[in-house]
């Protein structure tokens, strides 16, 4: 166990992203080991998205070293790390619109575990099909397998961006504010859907400006601000935290959460 | 009705292959047979086409160009190397194949409008390196010495490569009916291919690229290796059709090359609905019969082309296979309604 934990499943180390002047992302560090729940926050542009592109090589590290179970993987490309066990989700509603929820998931099943060779599979296996049925049912879409992405409403469209990187069985699951634009009972309806998947041993960075939903599901948060990290750890020390108060989460915010924790604790 | 409806494409395939096939014995005209042979043989490029145009969403405009190239590797091969046709087919969809795995790979990193006109560059090069291509070959000269057509044949065209040779199995009167059957064997091998492709895992990267490519992309589907295969699956069969159409004219020409040509296949594809497994036999079929009409007003024929063109964007994008779809969606909801009233 403690042999493990040394090797972290992912490891990054002064990554930095520049978009001409500006550091997206400024020497970050972070370690993030199997089973861990990371909840990333901060202001609004403080470089939460662009970290996952990053990681994802949606948007290369400008300069940094990134490794996933100890292979580089900064100058990788999506696809290619995607094969290698990292899955996301995107802030904006992202989908294949004119096909199926069916059909959107089996592309993760079908190719995020791998490619080989210039001349494809045409067909598509079991395997490919039991990871299409298991993805839909964590997510809760096995009822509208045949609905067609452009009719969907939000809530279902959010689902089915986790169940198509669900698909592709991750190692690593990044999720961009999967609960924005969201009514308080569908944040409750999600939040049940990611407490599956931390239970079933899922390792997960998740980013959200929702503090009850990030305070609740991580582990470990970070919060980002212009791009540097300026906390890590419990959801406690954060709450505390002088700075992150004072940039982030004002005072009154600060209490109600605290609130919120005490019980919480005091309930459960 | 409702047994039809799923097995829609199936019952259609049937009936057309059915009708197809009797063509040539209802009496028809040989006019007319020329003219319906030649419709397949567009209809098989616009199939391709749309596997690039419509399923990956790739706006590339060299399916024209591929076309010629298989057109002029056949005739060169017939008339240099005195090769049967019937092998420099194969080769010259090879051929196809290399050259539009080129295109693909000088387009990888456009996007939308910037495909089209470097597509379109490389037809209007390929176009003007044959048109300046005047000097006397050597190689023509050692077949009739008092010539001087150049390799190419230049502005003037290619003759003298041989044909399918059914004249000599059938006939004078039926050598027709042959190169009818010829052609309407690709169209059906055309349409089988485009939708095993539609269908299979392939087709689902092609479909996933072009919704979303970034998405896409972070599900495990290397825009590169699909967009190298899409140009090189819709090119062999476009290649092998331009040899099928050399070899039914026993000639090709620059116009193949040519703008209106182009827009005259890209009308067919618009027409009948980009992206739709029926779209390009429907626009073939509608825009070869509205060309005998406009033939009448040969100057006006490309403008009335664009205008049409134009009017089923504006109208109707989906083309007709999308219109027929969206009757046959409003009749089932109409009749459901009719019937729980
Ligand atoms: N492609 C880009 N080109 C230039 N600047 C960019 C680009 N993408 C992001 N930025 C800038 O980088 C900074 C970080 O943006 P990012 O989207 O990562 O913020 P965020 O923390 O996800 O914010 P939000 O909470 O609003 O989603 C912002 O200042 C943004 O304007
Ligand atoms: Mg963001």
């Amino acid at each position: 166990m403690s042999n493990e934990e040394t090797q972290p499943l992912l490891a990054c180390r002064n990554v930095f992203k520049y978009f001409g002047g500006l550091a997206a992302v400024n020497d970050f560090d972070l370690d993030v080991f199997p089973g861990d729940v990371i909840g990333i926050g901060g202001p609004n542009g403080a470089g939460k998205t662009t970290f996952l592109d990053v990681i994802s090589g949606i948007s290369p590290a400008t300069s940094g070293d990134i490794a996933l179970n100890g292979t580089p993987i900064a100058t990788k490309k999506p696809d290619a790390i995607c094969h290698l066990g990292i899955s996301r989700t995107f802030q904006l509603n992202a989908g294949f619109e004119s096909m199926s929820i069916e059909e959107n998931t089996l592309v993760g099943a079908a190719f995020g575990l791998g490619d080989k060779g210039w001349f494809p599979r045409m067909t598509y296996n079991r395997e490919m099909r039991e990871r299409v049925e298991r993805a839909l049912v964590l997510c809760n879409l096995q009822d509208k397998a045949d609905m067609v992405v452009r009719d969907l409403p939000v809530l279902d469209r959010k689902l089915l961006m986790l169940a198509g990187a669900l698909a592709t069985e991750p190692k690593l699951l990044l999720i961009d504010e999967p609960v924005g634009g969201l009514n308080p009972h569908e944040v409750d309806d999600v939040m049940e859907i990611v407490q599956g998947l931390i239970k079933e041993g899922v390792t997960i960075i998740l980013i959200e400006h929702v503090m009850r939903f990030l305070l609740q599901l991580s582990k470990r948060v970070v919060i980002l601000h212009h791009g540097e990290k300026i906390y890590e750890g419990d959801s406690e020390g954060l709450l505390n935290d002088r700075k992150v108060v004072e940039v982030y989460l004002g005072e009154g915010t600060a209490d109600r959460l605290q609130h919120m924790m005490k019980n919480r604790a005091q309930n459960g | 009705m409702a047994l039809f409806w799923k097995h829609r494409d199936f019952v259609i395939f049937a009936i057309l292959l059915g009708v197809a096939l009797a063509f040539p014995f209802m009496g028809i005209p040989r006019f007319i047979l020329a003219a319906v042979l030649i419709m397949y043989c567009y209809a098989t490029v616009v199939s391709q086409w749309n596997l690039v145009f419509g399923l990956a969403g790739i706006f590339s405009l060299a399916q024209v160009a591929i076309f010629a190239f298989g057109a002029y590797s056949t005739a060169l091969l017939g008339r240099y190397l005195e090769m049967n046709l019937w092998y420099s087919f194969p080769i010259a969809g090879l051929g196809g194949i290399l050259f539009s795995f080129l295109i693909g790979l000088a387009c990888l990193r456009l996007r939308g409008i910037y495909v089209a006109l470097l597509t379109l560059a490389v037809s209007q090069m390929m176009f003007v390196l044959i048109q300046t291509d005047a000097a006397c070959s050597a190689l023509n000269k050692a077949i009739n010495p008092m010539s001087c057509v150049s390799f190419t044949g230049g502005s003037q065209g290619l003759g003298d490569f041989g044909s399918f040779g059914w004249r000599a199995v059938l006939g004078g009167r039926n050598w027709m009916t042959g190169d009818y059957y010829t052609m309407l064997g690709l169209l059906v091998i055309g349409l089988i291919v485009t939708y095993l492709i539609t269908q299979s895992r392939m087709g689902l990267a092609f479909r996933a690229l072009r919704d979303n490519e970034e998405l896409a992309r972070s599900r495990g589907i290397s825009q590169y290796k699909y967009q190298l295969l899409v140009f090189g699956a819709s090119a062999f069969l476009t290649a092998a059709a331009g040899g099928f159409y050399a070899a039914h004219f026993g000639a090709v020409g620059i116009n193949l090359f040519g703008f209106p040509l182009l827009l005259f296949l890209i009308s067919m594809l618009v027409v009948g609905g980009i992206g739709r497994l029926w779209g390009p036999l429907l626009g073939a079929a509608l825009l070869m019969s509205a060309d005998e009409v406009f033939k009448e007003f040969s100057d006006w024929r490309n403008v009335g082309l664009g205008i049409v063109v134009l009017l089923f964007m504006i109208f109707l994008p989906d083309g007709l296979a999308g219109g027929i779809d969206k009757l046959h969606k409003l009749a089932v909801r109409v009749f459901t309604r009719a019937r729980t009233a």
